[in-house]
């Protein structure tokens, strides 16, 4: 209540009167009343309760958050946020080694971005996760929705459709291994039609549009509560050009990034996103980095880079809060993402949810 | 759509007048400001503000689809999701043919066959759907001057000697095929900037720019400081044109 005048959320002509006419702590407003307003004030009457409002409002979100009532406060004790952290689902990637370097699967809640070169496989990861993420429970899946935001045009349905097949079929053929109960009934809702019913898809041509949509986010996520996972495929595209201001380019991308923190908590959504990389001059040698700069760097919980080893693709885990620096080999064949098959594959029908390759396949080509 | 006056995203008149003082007339400018540099300009409160941000995102944000509508929209006329290279094994490995709506990119040294590849499709593209073809005229961008057009006559009648049977038929195929030379950078970004009503007059089914390395290095030298900026800055410029125009006719480029 003894909130300061100038902290409140009012216009700032009001909140210039308000204070050149003396008025210091929210308290006094109050007690004044708004016939006693618009009169010291000098403005209309409708106004002046108009403004009450918002300050009683405001007083009483304090109010609320002192007593620790309220959800708008994040605390919680550091026990709570553990029992949450293991009780909560991890995005597969139907990589095992992929999901050991990243402590189970791609996390809810936080950010990841993947850097990497052009034709490296991001855009494919995005899609490999934006089926995985469907996945129903009871086959160690989150059973979440997906939103696919594209700024470069790259999303191929047709490989959608393939990726989307072989994981149907992949939980299909555990399904009838293991003969339960929930197994079968989860089966027949997920099938093809269900999984592309929810991939939700914006092409955005601009920063602008990227910008807009990402405001419009949190209305959509509140419409379609079921969403778990929200993916940038190409976050950088509209950002490098056409940008003489430096400075507005950053505040834009810390201002982008900040919302889509607040996105991946309040719905308990994973993003996911992926950047380009650039040239970094050095004094006698030139280096990869991931693009947009160092301040960008921060942005992202989880930093993954894929990289090329003269024919094999390799994924390095480069920043992350729990899990130590690792680089692994990995396939995109052409049922989606895959670990590097050892030479003699195991056959073992009773493989676990979480490590899915040990499906035998027999007519398997690298792309 | 990013340069959508404001006027058009259903703002009060009041509003968009005051905006316009500060220079604030495109959905763009409005939405590259912060909350507090919104709340000084618009004299608005917060919550306001953040309603004003929603009712501009909303006119500027892109359409929502699901996956399961755009393959049930490709699905519905499979012939015109690829444009077949009647190369069998080349189909096979690009799944299709080459990809309608989207930008692919043929690369190799110098006399491996990119001009007369790019002079076949040029061909197949005239040809009728039934043969295989998108049944359109083409759009041809040449910067190195190597399309030649008796090639383009002797592929012509040599591949499908029994379409082309007449002179007519000939003359009705390469007066379908629309060749602009352009030899250096901005008349190539001016050049595709312009394409959009051509493509619609003219029912373009193919776009093919032979090439757009040639151009690209003989202007900007990377060795000077500051070219590399630049030259990015074309190139992401131009294919982010390009891919548009690829994505909203759903044709090849």
């Amino acid at each position: 209540m003894q909130r300061d005048v100038g902290s409140l959320p009012l216009a700032p002509a009001l909140r210039a009167r308000l204070v050149a006419a003396g008025f210091q702590t929210a308290q006094e407003l109050l007690e004044t009343g708004p016939c006693g307003l618009s009169k010291e004030i000098g403005i209309s009457k409708e106004e002046a309760l108009e403004a009450l409002q918002v300050v009683r409002q405001e007083c009483h979100g304090d109010a609320a958050r002192t007593t620790g009532g309220s959800g708008t406060t994040r605390k919680c004790t550091a026990l709570e946020l553990l029992e949450e952290e293991q009780a909560q689902g991890f995005i597969i990637t139907f990589c095992s080694a992929l999901d050991n370097i990243l402590g189970g699967g791609v996390q809810l809640r936080k950010i990841t971005e993947i850097c990497g070169a052009p034709g490296v496989g991001k855009t494919q990861l995005c899609m490999q996760l934006a089926v995985d993420v469907q996945i129903p429970e009871c086959f160690g899946g989150v059973a979440g929705e997906a939103v696919f935001i594209d700024t470069e045009g790259s999303f191929m349905v047709d490989r959608v459709v393939d990726i989307a097949t072989a994981c149907v079929q992949h939980c299909q053929l555990i399904a009838e291994a293991h003969q339960e109960e929930d197994h079968l009934k989860a089966m027949e809702s997920f099938s093809l039609e269900s999984v592309l019913s929810h991939i939700y898809y914006f092409r955005c041509h601009d920063y602008v549009e990227l910008l807009a949509q990402v405001y419009l986010l949190p209305d959509f996520l509140s419409e379609h509560s079921k969403v778990r996972l929200v993916v940038v495929d190409g976050i950088a595209f509209p950002f490098r050009h056409d940008f003489e201001d430096l400075s507005l380019r950053t505040r834009l991308l810390n201002g982008l990034a900040q919302q889509l923190i607040i996105i991946a908590n309040d719905h308990k959504a994973a993003v996911v996103l992926t950047n380009q990389m650039t040239t970094r001059i050095g004094q006698s040698q030139s280096t990869l980095v991931p693009a947009l700069g160092e301040s960008w760097g921060h942005a992202a919980t989880v930093r993954l880079i894929f990289h090329w080893d003269n024919s094999q693709r390799l994924a390095t885990l480069y920043k992350s809060p729990s899990q130590k620096e690792s680089t692994i080999p990995y396939h995109i064949t052409p049922h989606g993402f895959r670990d590097v098959q050892a030479p003699a594959a195991t056959q073992n029908a009773q493989g676990t949810e979480m490590n899915p390759r040990k499906r035998p396949r027999r007519e398997e080509q690298e792309l | 759509m990013a340069a959508k006056k404001l006027r058009r995203a259903r703002l009060s008149q009041e509003l968009c007048e005051r905006l316009s003082r500060h220079q604030i007339t495109t959905c763009q400018d409005f939405l590259c400001l912060s909350l507090l540099e919104l709340m000084k300009v618009t004299g608005q409160s917060y919550y306001n503000v953040q309603k004003l941000l929603c009712q501009v995102s909303r006119a500027c944000a892109p359409k929502m689809q699901t996956a399961y509508e755009m393959k049930l929209r490709k699905s519905g006329n499979p012939s015109s999701a690829f444009l077949s290279t009647t190369l069998p094994s080349l189909d096979e490995v690009l799944h299709g043919g080459v990809s309608c709506g989207s930008l692919t990119e043929v690369t190799g040294p110098p006399g491996c066959g990119k001009t007369q590849l790019c002079i076949m499709l040029s061909v197949l593209a005239t040809l009728p759907v039934s043969m295989g073809g998108l049944d359109g005229a083409v759009i041809y961008i040449d910067t190195e001057s190597a399309f030649s057009a008796e090639r383009l006559i002797e592929i012509a009648s040599n591949r499908f000697p029994t379409y082309f049977d007449s002179d007519e038929k000939l003359f009705c195929m390469t007066s379908s095929i629309h060749l602009y030379r352009e030899l250096t950078c901005s008349s190539v970004l001016k050049r595709i900037m312009s394409l959009e009503e051509e493509i619609i007059s003219k029912k373009v089914k193919l776009i093919i720019i032979d090439s757009v390395a040639s151009v690209v290095r003989k202007e900007f030298d990377t060795k000077l400081q500051g070219n590399l900026a630049e030259r990015s800055n074309f190139l992401a410029r131009g294919a982010s044109v390009l891919k548009y125009l690829a994505e909203e006719f759903s044709i090849p480029v």
